[in-house]
């Protein structure tokens, strides 16, 4: 039903969510193509871009929005950050770590880190880092794999695409509206 | 997190101390660790083979049993027993260390130590049913040890172990026995465990959680020969005025922190300390050295000796940054291994003692038996050589600390219900239950949990429950709760008691020459010590001709966390006491279990668990259990 250009986003169901971080585990190995394993044997840092946090007694996973109007993309002095296939990107090559967009991002869904074995150097070699929709995983019929949503072992996380989110929200008010049940109808 | 993290006034100062300071308290890193799994808080996650980690979906959709058919009642069943198992263990290595240090002092006798409590021998002889008449102190002795060494070694699993069937009252052995309940050898009960719970044995939940009241049975053993057995070679506890909290610590003295559980290590280092006091003078400590206790070695110096009582568990490494403490001596048990690298912002020695309890960071000078003193001269020499590298700049003694009257063994306080009644000691306090001028009597027990704000909940249910005439034990680190927030005063008494339990605690209190009131909080020691609990519940049961499980007898542990406290709630559920918990137990994924657990027992034990977190709930729940079981008994 989406366009071709419409932005999917993670769906996060904060009552299923049981906070055991296994989307974290999956993102960062994911992205990285290193297992838990083999990082540990290589030294390699492994990142995840999701992160469960606890709140007032519930567990909410946090990423990026893909924001349609990113203020990430507007911040960045080096034009590191872009929008593709209604995927907010970031061109690691061009990114020099400033954090701008850390602090223009209003989820904090954004951080800048090293990704990978540390090597010795004049920097720590830190970027900023955030969730794709593993882009790099879109198959040839276009369809999205997100680590995270993959590996949730609750169904808390799951992609939308917005118009079909709006639809089912449309088609449920809808559904109440035509049944006469409401407290203002004589 | 709670907003405020304890109500230890101590923690106002150091709390914030910490985080100028950039030192992690339990609290950083409980917040750091959020949200923890929620497999594995109900209890689903099953690690016990390598096909494995299999977890249950709580929400019906995913895995309903694991990858070789264990459903969520086997896999919670499983690590609960496995819990009880560990606990069992834990109290009955220190029983095992007790028993073993008494065998060679009967044998060949040993430097550091000797029988100081030759009546608590004969008692214990009596009970155990060996000849005393024309033996030496040290041929008795020798044979108390042998005998309770039995209950590690028996092999005939159709007799129960001795200390357990020495102790507790015949009727609630015959029930044991006819649940198939009975312990026979500490150590084969254990390995059973360990062994019932491997892959591919046993699926049955129920038949794995009696398996663990048979091991949570076996760990009650251990804990009353590791209290009785101590008490005949440290002396016996009897009611002495002490104080509690962190401002027991001297600026003028260097500060001996003993911190764990075995008196075998802190009573050495306490008669050390008195001789090397002039060294610690010389040193520049005009005070000399200053011994104070943590966690459960505090509360065993604190009952035999009256030495202060700092802090309890979850304070433990916070009391490193009052700067005063020159070394912090640990044995077994509840150490956090952070005390390691907090110690290392400090001056503090942190010294290990235990050859299989090191911690990395830590200085370790190996204790034994046998050469105890001359070991317990390098540790306390080592503390005050820590003193002179103190730096007075960082000194931050909290002035906090109460008054606190402890020492109430079983023989303590039948010596002080003998001042009312010479010929029947227990009839007061007998009468006083009936007549309802005591409901019943609530036992607090356990440990601190960052799950809940430090110490709040034991004093908000102690507060309920004495203002309703219900008689208040405690132990472990409940007690230390209690010690350090002023519930273990005259003064406390007169503001928190019932009009009637005041009457009776005044009268018993006056008899004995207090000139007011007992404590509301009868402190009985260490959480090796609930075994003293149950030999007042015992004794009671025996004078009324009824079970354990008839009592109006509640027992507590609002904040407990450790593998002993589940042992322990476990063997108060099995000997016939409604038991609270005041954390949500990792059991809840399992509703087989859970119904065994919080209400089949019932029908089998008399006991069960009482799971409510809310502390004023519990309270109310608490109450209402004694007064249930006044009804069973018509009064």
């Amino acid at each position: 039903m989406s366009g071709p250009n419409e932005n999917p986003i993670i769906y996060a169901d904060a009552s299923k969510c049981v906070g055991c971080k296994q989307c974290e585990l999956a993102c960062s190995q994911v992205h990285s193509g290193y297992t838990l394993t083999k990082a540990k044997a290589s030294q390699y840092q492994l990142v995840s871009r999701i992160h469960v946090v606890r709140v007032d007694g519930v567990n909410v996973p946090m990423q990026c929005r893909q924001c349609e109007d990113a203020p990430c993309a507007h911040a960045c002095p080096t034009g590191a950050i872009y929008q593709d296939d209604g995927i907010v990107k970031i061109n690691e090559n061009r990114c020099v770590g400033c954090k701008v967009c850390v602090m223009a991002c209003p989820f904090g869904a954004i951080e800048v880190v090293k990704e990978g074995i540390i090597e010795d150097g004049r920097t720590n070699q830190g970027v900023a880092k955030k969730c794709n929709l593993c882009a790099h995983q879109i198959d040839d019929e276009g369809q999205f794999h997100c680590g995270c949503v993959e590996a949730c072992p609750t169904g808390a996380l799951s992609l939308v695409t917005i118009t079909d989110y709006r639809r089912r929200l449309m088609l449920a008010r809808a559904r109440e509206a035509s049944h006469p049940t409401s407290i203002y109808k004589g | 997190m709670p907003q405020k993290v304890s109500i230890d006034k101590s923690m106002d100062l150091l709390v914030p101390l910490a985080k100028k300071e950039g030192i992690e308290t339990p609290w950083d890193r409980y917040e750091k660790m959020q949200p923890q799994c929620g497999f594995g808080e109900l209890g689903v996650c099953c690690r016990i083979c390598w096909k494995g980690p299999c977890r249950i979906d709580p929400f019906g959709k995913g895995p309903d049993r694991g990858i070789c058919g264990a459903t969520a009642d086997v896999i919670v069943a499983r690590n609960f027993i496995r819990m009880q198992a560990a606990g069992a263990a834990a109290h009955s290595e220190h029983g095992r260390h007790i028993a073993l240090a008494m065998e060679h002092l009967g044998k060949h006798g040993l430097e550091a130590y000797s029988i100081k409590d030759e009546t608590k021998l004969m008692s214990i002889a009596k009970t155990l049913g060996l000849e005393t008449d024309g033996r030496s102190t040290q041929e008795i002795a020798l044979e108390v040890a042998l005998t309770s060494l039995q209950d590690y070694m028996n092999q005939d699993s159709s007799t129960g172990c001795i200390w357990l069937t020495k102790t507790l009252p015949a009727k609630r052995l015959e029930k044991l026995k006819s649940l198939g309940v009975m312990p026979h050898n500490i150590d084969a009960i254990i390995t059973n465990i360990m062994g019932r719970t491997h892959v591919g044995c046993e699926a049955d939940h129920v038949n794995l959680l009696m398996g663990g009241m048979r091991g949570a049975l076996a760990d009650y053993t251990g804990m009353v020969l590791a209290t009785e057995l101590s008490d005949a070679m440290f002396g016996t506890p009897q009611p002495v005025v002490t104080k509690a909290n962190l401002g027991v610590l001297k600026e003028n003295a260097v500060n001996i922190a003993l911190h764990g559980h075995n008196p075998l290590l802190s009573e050495v280092i306490c008669d050390m300390a008195i001789k090397l006091n002039d060294e610690a003078i010389a040193a520049g400590a005009p005070e000399g050295i200053n011994v104070v206790g943590v966690c459960c070695t505090g509360n065993e110096i604190m009952l035999r000796r009256g030495i202060p009582l700092a802090t309890n568990y979850l304070s433990q490494d916070i009391a490193l940054l009052t700067g005063a403490i020159d070394s912090m001596v640990v044995d077994v048990q509840c150490i956090m291994p952070s005390i390691a690298s907090v110690g290392s912002c400090f001056h503090t020695e942190i010294i290990t003692t235990v050859p299989d309890n090191k911690i990395t960071g830590a200085r370790h000078v190996e204790f034994s038996e046998e050469d105890a003193l001359e070991k317990a001269k390098e540790i306390v020499q080592l503390s005050i050589e820590a003193f002179k590298r103190r730096d007075p700049a960082r000194v931050n003694i909290p002035n906090v600390k109460e008054t606190a009257i402890v020492g109430f063994s079983k023989e303590s306080i039948v010596a002080a219900l003998s001042k009312v009644n010479a010929e029947d000691p227990l009839k007061p306090l007998i009468d006083a239950i009936v007549s309802g001028d005591i409901k019943g009597v609530a036992l607090f027990a356990g440990c601190n949990n960052t799950r809940v704000k430090h110490d709040d909940s034991f004093m908000t249910i102690v507060k309920e429950l004495l203002a309703k005439n219900v008689l208040v034990l405690a132990t472990g680190c409940g007690a230390g709760a209690f010690a350090k927030n002023g519930m273990m005063t005259q003064e406390a008494a007169r503001k928190y008691c019932g009009e009637s339990l005041l009457g009776v605690l005044t009268a018993v209190g006056t008899a004995a020459g207090l000139k007011g009131p007992l404590p509301p909080v009868l402190h009985m020691g260490s959480c090796v010590d609930n075994s003293r609990a149950v030999q007042v519940a015992s004794a009671l049961a025996n004078a009324l001709d009824v079970d354990l499980s008839d009592l109006p007898v509640v027992a507590s542990a609002p904040e407990m966390m450790s593998e002993k406290a589940v042992s322990i709630g476990s063997w108060a559920v099995a000997l016939g006491f409604p038991t609270h918990i005041g954390i949500v137990p990792q059991i809840t994924g399992a509703p087989g279990v859970v119904k065994v657990l919080t209400e089949d027992a019932k029908k089998l034990f008399g006991g069960y668990f009482i799971p409510e977190p809310d502390p004023m709930a519990a309270a109310g729940k608490l109450y209402e259990a004694i007064m249930e079981k006044r009804q069973g008994l018509g009064i």
